[in-house]
């Protein structure tokens, strides 16, 4: 039994944050084809507003969460033994959490 | 007819090679199993299991041009030449295209297939209703012949702790049974990163069970069940 490493809630993890990218990634096309921006400042201002700000932070969130558990299950299907095993899942873990506060530097501190 | 087929003797071989056969095949001759049984009366070194000749008994699942089946039901005149067999991958080699299944019965046996239920006996049987048994159909066809579990990547990479999908199928059918009892006890056991959630939905498992089974619908009916249980 590998409890710890969880069963369902890792699943409903991967699957939860594909449908938020997803929609996201509809709503951003959505946005370019219906009301494109006419330049840069136009897009940085569509990008600046409050409700696309939080939706680009939950869409961060969702892709990263997302990649976890999937490169988590790579993880955990190809290296067996358990030294490597928590060496490469620490590398992913710092990765994504560099990942992490890059996206939250370009989206809040980029703001200002 | 031009056949390459694996051959294997661990008390004689240092390794497995392929044998070409040229088998002319006979009107009488339908299946492909049919035709490895001439073969055999050529060479009778050449070692296959099989038992009822028509897709009842999974004994004679084979990898036949890259994808497992039944020899027993594989029409040889549809086959690309030359026919390639090989033993059922991932599973250890006995000889030939004998394979020992006796991890796949493990993981089988693992997922307590029987019914489960110490409610005193009724005085001539557990009844049913017509809609309740209907959830078992597409469930208690499986001949465990392993087409579907030796063909699936996450069996190939797990095959000790990822039940497989055939396990999963048998688990299910007990899941679904309006007579067992243990279905919190068989969703718990199965929620973990290996027993259950190894599976990718990569859907090998439903492309070649020789019986037309969806092991991948069973599985993805055990998670949803998993998921109600959870909410």
């Amino acid at each position: 039994m590998n409890r710890s490493l969880g069963g369902l809630t890792p699943w409903l993890i991967q699957r939860l944050s594909a449908v938020l990218m997803l929609a996201f990634i509809g709503f951003v096309l959505a946005h370019f084809l219906v009301d494109p921006p006419a330049s840069y400042e136009g897009w940085r201002s569509w990008a600046g507003e409050p409700g696309v700000g939080i939706a680009a932070c939950l869409f961060s969130v969702a892709l990263l969460a997302h990649a976890w558990v999937g490169l988590r299950d790579v993880t955990l299907d190809y290296v067996k033994p358990l030294a490597t095993r928590i060496t490469v899942l620490t590398l992913i873990a710092l990765a994504l959490l560099g990942t992490g506060l890059w996206i939250f530097r370009i989206l809040w501190l980029g703001r200002a | 007819m031009k056949f390459s087929i694996y051959r294997f003797d661990p008390e004689q071989d240092a390794k497995p090679y392929m044998q070409t056969f040229d088998q002319p095949v006979g009107v009488n001759d339908h299946m492909l199993l049919d035709v490895i049984l001439r073969i055999k009366e050529q060479d009778n070194t050449l070692t296959i299991r099989k038992s009822c000749r028509e897709g009842v008994c999974g004994s004679d699942a084979i990898n036949i041009n890259g994808r497992n089946g039944l020899a027993c039901i594989t029409r040889v005149r549809d086959l690309k030449e030359p026919v390639i067999l090989r033993p059922l991958p991932s599973f250890p080699v006995i000889r030939d295209l004998v394979v020992d299944m006796t991890r796949f019965y493990a993981q089988y046996a693992s997922v307590k297939p029987w019914l489960i239920n110490d409610d005193p006996p009724p005085e001539r049987e557990r009844l049913q209703s017509p809609e309740e048994r209907d959830r078992l159909d597409g469930l208690y066809e499986c001949i465990l012949c392993g087409c579907c579990t030796s063909q699936c990547p996450s069996s190939w990479w797990n095959p000790e702790k990822f039940v497989g999908p055939a396990g999963l199928v048998q688990a299910d059918r007990f899941i679904a049974d309006s007579r067992d009892r243990a279905t919190k006890a068989r969703l718990d056991d199965l929620n973990d990163v290996y027993r259950l959630f190894r599976c990718r939905s990569i859907m090998n498992c439903t492309e070649v069970c020789p019986k037309g089974l969806a092991p991948s619908r069973a599985i993805e009916s055990i998670r949803l069940n998993l998921l109600k249980e959870a909410l």
